[in-house]
């Protein structure tokens, strides 16, 4: 019964969505509705289950003093933290009318955006990196994605009006740009999607039957 | 003697550093003509009569800001210039403090009201099924007014707002990946026949191309595609002036360190064939 009700389900609630997607019936859309819901909420008891697990995690290399352990100690201390600071500002715990966030949202905004943007922006030093010791002309197929990519960077930008023959230098570059994003691009990406489709399709097929069943850890 | 190649990597950072530094100092602006795709989309608002609902999903995080938050500020001006209402909806949890401060700031620009010209739905857990739930039934979805905290029906604007997206003309996502407009359109665009405009990374932007014009009525490519929508909406919007002229100094520098990646990228190779060639 382990194997078999986990199988039942998942053939039931495939073949239930499957069916809204093709019948308006109300019938079918309320048991959408709720499979969605449903959904949802498995979603929102995952975050849980991850939270339980990062701690799982954080608390052994604190204990066994792994080289990183203040790191895992100052994770644990903001995710409780902010966690803490959210729900006691939901319910007013520190008097504060529901609805004004204003701890969470110093936080938000003094130290979440900041430290998000700056390791973001981190990427163009390390791209600067790459470009002179890595991406290297070793093959046609390499020679042709470099070529490739430069061109469309140097369309994707305006090119300033002191460089000589900047007008047709950005007239043509935006030209050549446009082909390559357009057509070029464009084929390959629709070939990929058709295929991932596919290929989708025919896992979910596999998955609605009975067929596939990795998920079932086997 | 130490080779070409193993130059210290501190010295690229630098030099890459300097010259976004000086470029920004320098401040020089450069418009950009503007392409068929930032011209649909904008084009796609245009054509919608007065009053209509817009769905705004905001899918982004601060990573993405400096690219998203220019042409959601955009559009944003644009829509209610146009006086369109919008349902705003998140399926990014950083991103509705984002819709908050903006709507705080643009919406008295033209006089709308919180309830009937715009809402807050904000986050919604779920990725992809979070979109389909919000596509079958935006009040089954929700269940309270994100701003305020009462119940949904306190908000008069959801009252046109019915299940399968009927009552909402457009959907707008401001998308920095997963989930993202990729999911609207397969979870939205196909299913409820409801046209899509989308602005997105430099990353994600060579995917959307396959969709368009079909599956997605028009996009904003990174800060190049901002840059392009802010020329056209900034034009008689006196309030985002500072913002075109500071994305416009912004795509010079981008065309700086673009400049330079091409230049390591050739020099790099340079090197690396003379190396082999010496054996």
């Amino acid at each position: 019964m382990k194997r078999e009700i986990p199988i039942l389900l998942t053939i039931l609630c495939g073949l239930a969505i499957t069916w809204s997607f093709f019948s308006p019936q109300p019938v079918s859309q309320a048991v959408n509705d709720e499979l969605l819901a449903w959904g949802t909420v498995f979603f929102s008891v995952a975050f849980l289950l991850g939270i339980g697990n990062l701690v799982r995690i954080s608390l052994k290399q604190i204990s066994a003093r792994h080289p990183d352990w203040p790191y895992k100690a100052l994770l644990l201390v903001v995710l409780f933290g902010y966690m803490i600071i959210g729900v006691a500002e939901i319910h007013g715990w520190f008097g504060i009318p529901d609805g004004q966030n204003l701890r969470r949202d110093w936080i938000y905004e003094r130290v979440f955006q900041p430290l998000q943007a700056t390791m973001f922006s981190l990427l163009a030093f390390y791209i600067a990196s790459a470009a002179f010791r890595a991406f290297r002309a070793r093959s046609l197929e390499a020679t042709l994605l470099l070529t490739a990519g430069a061109l469309v960077m140097i369309g994707q930008v305006p090119i300033p009006p002191f460089f000589p023959f900047a007008e047709a230098i950005g007239d043509y570059s935006v030209r050549l740009q446009g082909f390559l994003m357009a057509y070029v691009n464009a084929a390959g990406q629709k070939a990929i999607i058709m295929g991932a489709a596919l290929g989708t399709l025919a896992t979910g097929l596999r998955i609605v039957l009975g067929i596939e069943r990795s998920y079932l850890s086997e | 003697m130490a080779k070409p190649l193993d130059l210290d990597r501190r010295w690229i950072f630098l030099a890459i550093g300097l010259l976004v530094v000086g470029l920004y100092v320098a401040g020089i602006a450069a418009e950009m003509p503007v392409n068929t795709y930032v011209q649909s989309y904008y084009d796609t608002i245009e054509a919608l009569p007065e009053g209509s609902i817009v769905m705004l999903s905001a899918d982004f995080d601060p990573a993405s800001a400096a690219e998203l938050l220019p042409m959601y500020q955009a559009t944003i001006h644009h829509l209610l210039k146009r006086n369109l209402r919008v349902v705003n909806v998140a399926t990014w949890p950083a991103a509705p403090p984002y819709t908050r401060s903006e709507f705080d700031d643009i919406a008295p620009v033209y006089e709308k009201q919180y309830g009937t010209d715009w809402v807050e739905l904000g986050f919604k857990p779920g990725d992809d099924v979070a979109m389909g739930q919000i596509g079958q039934s935006v009040t089954s979805a929700y269940n309270k007014d994100d701003r305020n905290g009462g119940p949904l029906t306190d908000l008069p604007l959801l009252e046109e707002v019915g299940d399968s997206f009927q009552g909402i003309s457009l959907l707008v996502t401001m998308s920095a990946g997963y989930p993202g407009i990729l999911e609207w359109i397969a979870q939205a665009g196909g299913r409820y026949q409801i046209p899509i405009l989308a602005g997105t990374t430099a990353v994600q932007t060579p995917d959307l191309f396959a969709y368009y014009p079909s599956q997605l009525s028009g996009f904003l490519g990174a800060a190049t595609g901002a840059t392009m929508y802010l020329q056209l909406v900034g034009a008689d919007v006196p309030e985002l002036a500072e913002a075109t002229a500071t994305n416009q100094s912004r795509m010079l520098i981008q065309t700086g360190a673009h400049f330079l990646i091409i230049a390591l990228i050739v020099v790099g190779n340079i090197f690396y064939f003379l190396g082999r060639k010496e054996g």
